[in-house]
């Protein structure tokens, strides 16, 4: 996000509404009056200010963003459609559309870990921290997903070199592992976590067997993690829907 | 992604909020989900959501409603907020009846979201996300009070700086608490922000927050 100088009044309306403090008031080198100053580095090109309408006098204007820069924005606007994915936002479908994929099977977890959420914003060498502690365990990254797109080596979760010197609000690491293999990915993560700079959320997911019972509760417990109360729930409705054995109408 | 997965707050709150979610499956129906999705949105409308959005469109405090149903397109996501449990339960009976064949998805608490589903007859939840809560650099992060608003957005488009500007207008008598939360429910764009909930939080923090930052 750029501000033009000469139209700025300094009014600094729009400064709350920066999700990542990158704005300040100033004077430029040569420029009399206060004016507006984005700290570009720490600007993650989400695009809120410019929504907003805040601006009194339309002084900020967004510039055309080339790679590796263009980054920052396609992981931090939610309004930007991820052309390898041709959805809008951060991650794959996941479980949202479990019933008619068939993605997460009876013996699978979907593992999340969005680095810089909640409002935090991550460095992607942190992204990239994550990456390399989750490959030596083999886990398979998710397609359709930016941060896997962005790999380098997918066997070593090497990102690109000029992706690693960039930034975002956040950026989810998206694999589904065996159940089997759950409790070795939370500890390395546990481990790992002290030499981040940033925070991230955690997120597991698994289908309701039959009986009602969801066999990722017994494996978070036992890794020393405490399930938030509320949860998103897919309640399959979609066709066609996948079925497999031990499923209702299958052998 | 999981927008709508991590909100923060009291037990009492997170009961009057809900999301309810719609997209496409790719390689599945994306070819045909921009009409069913249109219907989606018209049935999620007669049942009093706080706010309605299509991620590639904006929310409905920013974009006429009708114009958001009309630019549903085969691949996007469709989120729905409500602060009623009734107002879900009926939703969701009307769903079943339409029976449109595209996925829906309830984020709340688990027993609430359960007992959704039993009452409207359906027959189980198919797939959960369970939350495992934030790690790492905990002394980044804002005020809890403050995290019970922003994490209403999971993009993070409501910006901490906001919420305590906002309070600070409130508290100054220079906006009123439905003006606060709309400003920042706009921020939102896909709908996830719970107006209402933010408003009755707005309340709470007033007589608790002091205004020590600059006002703008």
């Amino acid at each position: 996000m750029q501000v033009d100088a000469e139209k700025c009044v300094g009014c600094g309306q729009c400064i709350p509404f920066c999700p990542v403090d990158a704005r300040s008031l100033g004077r430029l080198p040569g420029h009399g009056r206060v004016t507006l100053i984005i700290d570009s580095d720490r600007c993650a090109e989400c695009g809120v200010c410019l929504r907003s309408g805040i601006c009194p006098t339309d002084a900020m204007y967004q510039e055309a963003l080339e790679m590796p820069r263009l980054i920052r924005a396609i992981l931090s606007d939610p309004l930007i459609e991820f052309k390898a994915t041709g959805v809008p936002g951060r991650g794959t479908e996941e479980i949202k559309t479990n019933e008619i994929t068939g993605r997460i099977r009876f013996g699978y977890a979907g593992v999340g870990i969005e680095m810089g959420r909640p409002g935090v914003s991550t460095s992607w060498e942190d992204v990239q921290e994550v990456t390399r502690a989750m490959a030596k365990l083999g886990v398979g990254f998710c397609e359709g997903n930016p941060v896997t797109h962005f790999m380098a080596d997918r066997n070593t979760g090497d990102l690109e070199p000029d992706v690693v010197k960039e930034k975002s609000l956040s950026a989810i690491i998206e694999f589904d592992v065996s159940l089997e293999k759950l409790p070795e990915v939370l500890r390395v993560l546990q481990e790992i976590t002290p030499q981040l700079e940033t925070v991230y959320t955690l997120e597991v997911s698994c289908k309701v067997h039959p009986d009602g019972t969801l066999p990722v509760l017994p494996i978070i417990e036992q890794a020393g993690y405490t399930v938030l109360p509320n949860s998103k729930n897919n309640l399959g409705m979609g066709r066609p829907r996948f079925r497999e054995p031990g499923e209702e109408g299958v052998a | 992604m999981t927008h709508s997965l991590h909100r923060r707050g009291s037990r009492e709150s997170l009961e009057k909020d809900f999301v309810v979610l719609s997209c496409s499956a790719k390689g599945f129906n994306d070819n045909v989900f921009g009409q069913k999705g249109k219907e989606f949105l018209r049935i999620c409308l007669r049942h009093h959501p706080v706010n309605f959005g299509d991620m590639k469109t904006g929310n409905f405090l920013s974009v006429d409603p009708e114009e958001v149903i009309a630019r549903v397109s085969n691949t996007t996501i469709l989120e729905v907020t409500y602060d009623s449990k009734q107002d879900v339960v009926e939703l969701m009976r009307d769903l079943k009846e339409a029976d449109l064949g595209v996925s829906v998805i309830i984020s709340g608490l688990h027993d609430v979201v359960e007992d959704i589903v039993r009452q409207v007859g359906l027959k189980r939840i198919h797939t959960r996300e369970y939350s495992l809560g934030t790690h790492g650099r905990l002394e980044l992060l804002p005020e809890y009070e403050v995290l019970e608003f922003t994490t209403m957005c999971g993009h993070a488009m409501v910006a901490s700086g906001l919420v305590k500007h906002m309070i600070a207008q409130c508290k100054l008598g220079r906006r009123s608490l439905r003006d606060a939360a709309v400003t920042m429910g706009k921020c939102c764009s896909c709908g996830n922000f719970n107006v209402n909930r933010a408003q009755d939080l707005l309340a709470r923090n007033l007589g608790l927050w002091v205004a020590d930052w600059p006002i703008y």
